[in-house]
């Protein structure tokens, strides 16, 4: 096989891999922003805090990280809870200028609350796991970390699939997404409904978080690229379309994996943005179905 | 009615001159920096507020034309462009890279919009970090406006300057046929455009406006502080800055901007100290306490408190049943 | 008398949906047309393919001769076509005065004048008395009155008045009729859009469109159209099949 070719092909196999966290965290987005319409600016933050409990459970308790992100999840499904009764549900019926100044506001709590209680330094996370040579078979090698991660990420991406298009909650949650004032007469209970889901993709963000934590140096702001990034994925999958950001969460992995490998690391992050101001300028209503009635 | 007639516009030019002149009495340059930083983000807040405030479009990507502003100078001036020519020129280019973005994000309504900004932003500041032409990481020395002996006394008087003329245009938007065709694409878009206001083009005039002052400021805040790195003026935190200064103050009034930025700057200056670098955690908790109790910040409460009479009554008159005369 | 308004087998989709069939119908300057039909037949999109807020896929629109098919909404304005909106759409913080200052602004960058010519189209809509008032919160009745105002106010030659009287009593219904009557002073040619108030349409429309699933199914004077057999069966059904014998 020819040297460019397998190249090639390594990037985009690095690329599905973290495509697979990508894909969680734009799956929860997709959630909050795609089906319940609620702006969150602060998902990348939420993802961080995640990491800051992975990584806290790891240095005081010596919890590894491929458990600890479960607690994550847990951690931050009830956190998310919390923050929607408190200060989203407040302003859920208000403009999005409104929900992106609160969201955004949340994001700086967050950011600088962790960086008070745990200062500003970087902060690794070694594993006997990250330590093992990489899994190779024939020309190409696999990261054994971002490996497990990948078959860790694809088990929840396809349980929460099903969970939305199989179970009562699921299907009580489409039902506010399609029709907000006749769900009530169904019988849902559309805050109810709406806390859950604002707290399951919170969560799917801290199940990705502590699925990170292993690969990333951690610091309070790391997740600022991750809302961004988040929304990306949303828009490239199509609006509320939970299925939609996954393949788009993927997409986006593969794009950056290309990009560092061609330009340099330091450009992957510019062209996811290029990226999503191409998809919204060219397609600014088909790619997002139901913008307006 | 009017807000800028006789006595008043002679009362406003006396108040600004006398506070203008104020701090030039400081005994230090410190303090003077301090001032300096005040009035430029109430200017800042102003430009902002044409776009945010009236046309009612959360911009989070205003660094960028503040960046254009600061990059642009040092770069033209290392062209041998005249100095107040590189701060004028940077500022006009700044005008036309918002020409650019907005026929692009005023295509996109609602978050798409707000994403847009940021990611322009974005794309500006990464692109600048790793461009060695434009200094890269390690940043541009910048020239300095004014010699070093009235050094920051200058500068203050330049940012009052600016703040001033932002301040005018304001108060010119306010009581003219655009202001009130931005605030209706505030308001609905779909009305304005029945009423027969282009509202993509309105938006973008209030757009290129405000990036002209924008710039202009950027321009002095890089001059200001000799030495620019993409983390310094291209940062995000700036956008956010600018925008909460005017939603605290009170987005689409006046004097909101101004209120907002003295408020904001002097208590970041005061609890400077006592949490270090926790800043952000400040502005976080205001934004919380603005949407939250607020949401039309603290002049335009206090404008809902006093001056009009929001309660209309429950029901209307009906129509009398022989039609009044009227029509022509 | 000159033609004011033609659609020429125009045509809409929304989806699989057809929203609009071949729809023609030419309308007089002066003239008080009504399009009717039951909800879904097709009205309000009929209104915002004419306003320029849709395009249609086939057919052409013409006003006052001139080909407007493609236009922006805000062009069709400015050509003489104001509107109404069905779900009314004040703008909340602006008071009434401004809300109707705004379609002013069309003719005049002054704002004096503005305000002087809002003044006289609110005396004429009989608000004079909320001008001072925000638009949020005013009772429908006067948002009704208000979205006229603001379309009035830009001096058109061509008013669509979307569902203007539905949400109503049937008092306040009739005596806007009245005031509906009146437009004709202002040198407007009116096109209304109603489902259930018939009276208002009996009483003032020189002539009525019938629409149904998109399709026009009668057209003629409203003492006509509520006889004949296709409309009662069609459209207006048991509840006017009693008013028509």
């Amino acid at each position: 096989m020819p040297r460019f070719l397998t190249d090639f092909i390594q990037a985009c196999m690095d690329g599905l891999l973290t495509g697979a966290l990508y894909a969680l965290i734009g799956m929860g987005l997709a959630l909050i922003f795609g089906v319940m319409r609620i702006v969150n600016f602060a998902h990348g933050a939420f993802l961080m805090v995640g990491m800051y409990v992975s990584w806290v459970l790891f240095d005081k308790f010596q919890v590894n990280p491929y458990i600890g992100f479960l607690i994550s999840g847990l951690f931050l499904f009830v956190f998310g809870y919390l923050v929607y009764r408190a200060l989203i549900q407040p302003i859920r019926d208000r403009s999005d200028f409104m929900q992106i100044l609160m969201t955004t506001g949340i994001a700086l709590i967050l950011v600088d609350s962790v960086q008070l209680k745990f200062g500003a330094d970087y902060h690794q996370t070694i594993i006997d796991l990250t330590n093992r040579p990489p899994f190779s078979f024939g020309a190409f090698t696999l990261n054994r970390a971002a490996l497990l991660s990948f078959v860790i990420a694809g088990v929840f991406i396809v349980g929460l699939q099903q969970f939305v298009v199989r179970s009562r909650t699921g299907q009580a949650l489409r039902a506010i997404a399609q029709n907000r004032e006749v769900a009530p007469l169904m019988g849902i209970n559309v805050t109810m409904i709406q806390g859950f889901s604002f707290a399951l993709g919170i969560a799917m963000a801290g199940l990705a978080g502590g699925l990170l934590l292993p690969a990333l140096y951690l610091f309070p702001s790391v997740g600022e690229d991750y809302t961004l990034k988040a929304f990306v994925i949303v828009v490239l999958g199509g609006m509320g379309s939970i299925e939609g950001a996954a393949i788009g969460g993927l997409v986006l992995g593969m794009t950056e994996s290309i990009t560092s490998a061609y330009l340099g690391q330091q450009w992957a992050l510019a062209v996811d943005f290029i990226l999503f101001l191409l998809v919204l300028s060219l397609k600014p209503s088909g790619i997002f179905g139901r913008q307006r009635a | 009615m009017t807000a800028l007639r006789g006595w008043r516009i002679f009362a406003l030019l006396g108040v600004t001159a006398v506070f203008a002149c104020l701090p030039l009495f400081l005994p230090n340059d410190y303090v003077l920096q301090v001032f300096f930083r005040i009035v430029l983000f109430a200017a800042l807040g102003l430009a902002w507020n044409l776009v945010g405030g009236y046309a009612g479009q959360l911009s989070l990507g205003h660094v960028a034309y503040f960046g254009v502003g600061a990059y642009g100078m040092a770069m033209l001036y290392a062209h041998h462009v005249p100095l107040w020519l590189s701060v004028l020129f940077s500022a006009l280019i700044a005008t036309g890279f918002a020409a650019i973005i907005g026929s692009i994000v005023f295509r996109l309504r609602g978050p798409y919009f707000t994403l847009s900004t940021i990611a322009f932003a974005e794309v500006l500041r990464l692109s600048v970090t790793n461009l060695p032409a434009a200094g890269g990481a390690i940043g541009l020395s910048t020239p300095a406006l004014f010699p070093p002996g009235a050094f920051w006394k200058m500068f203050y008087l330049s940012a009052v300057a600016l703040a001033f003329v932002s301040f005018l245009v304001n108060a010119w938007t306010s009581r003219s046929r655009f202001g009130y065709y931005l605030m209706a694409i505030r308001e609905d878009e779909d009305t304005a455009a029945a009423v027969g206001i282009d509202t993509a083009n309105y938006k973008l005039r209030a757009l290129m406006a405000s990036a002209f002052l924008t710039a202009l400021g950027g321009g002095l805040y890089g001059s200001a502080f000799q030495f620019i790195v993409p983390d310094s003026v291209l940062s995000g935190e700036i956008s956010v800055q600018i925008a909460i200064i005017t939603m605290l103050g009170g987005a689409g009034t006046l004097l909101g901007p101004v209120v907002g930025a003295v408020l904001l700057l002097a208590a970041s200056e005061l609890f400077k100290n006592k949490f270090q670098e926790s800043h952000l955690l400040t502005y976080g908790i205001l934004i919380v306490i603005v949407v939250l109790v607020l949401p039309e910040g603290i002049v335009g409460g206090l404008k809902q408190l006093f001056q009009r009479k929001t309660k209309p009554p429950a029901s209307v008159a009906p129509l009398a049943a022989t039609p009044a005369q009227g029509g022509d | 008398m000159s033609t004011i308004l033609e659609l020429r087998n125009v045509s809409k989709r929304f989806g699989g949906l057809r929203a609009v069939k071949e729809v023609s119908f030419t309308m007089d300057s002066g003239e008080i047309l009504f399009v009717i039909g039951p909800n879904g037949a097709g009205k309000t999109t009929v209104f915002n393919l004419v306003s320029g807020f849709l395009h249609p896929e086939e057919g052409q629109i013409l006003f006052r001769g001139e080909d407007i098919t493609r236009s922006a909404p805000h062009v069709s304005a400015r050509k003489g076509i104001g509107r109404t909106f069905q779900i009314v759409k004040p703008l909340p913080s602006l008071t009434v005065q401004q809300n109707v200052m705004l379609g002013c602004f069309m003719h005049t960058g002054h704002l004096h004048e503005a305000e002087d010519a809002a003044s006289k189209i609110l005396d004429f809509l009989q608000m004079s008395h909320l001008k001072d008032f925000e638009a949020r919160g005013l009772p429908l009745a006067a948002l009704k009155r208000l979205e006229i105002a603001r379309a009035l106010a830009t001096k058109p030659k061509l008013i669509l008045l979307d569902e203007v009287v539905s949400g109503l009593t049937t008092s306040e219904a009739l005596a806007l009729a009245d005031l509906l009557l009146r437009l004709r002073e202002w040198g407007v040619s009116v096109v209304g859009g109603v489902e259930h108030v018939m009276q208002v349409v009996m009483k003032i429309a020189d002539r009525v469109v019938v629409l149904d699933y998109g399709a026009k199914i009668a057209e003629g004077k409203p003492a006509d159209v509520v006889k004949d057999p296709a409309v009662i069966e069609a459209y207006l059904g048991a509840k006017y099949k009693e008013m028509a014998h």
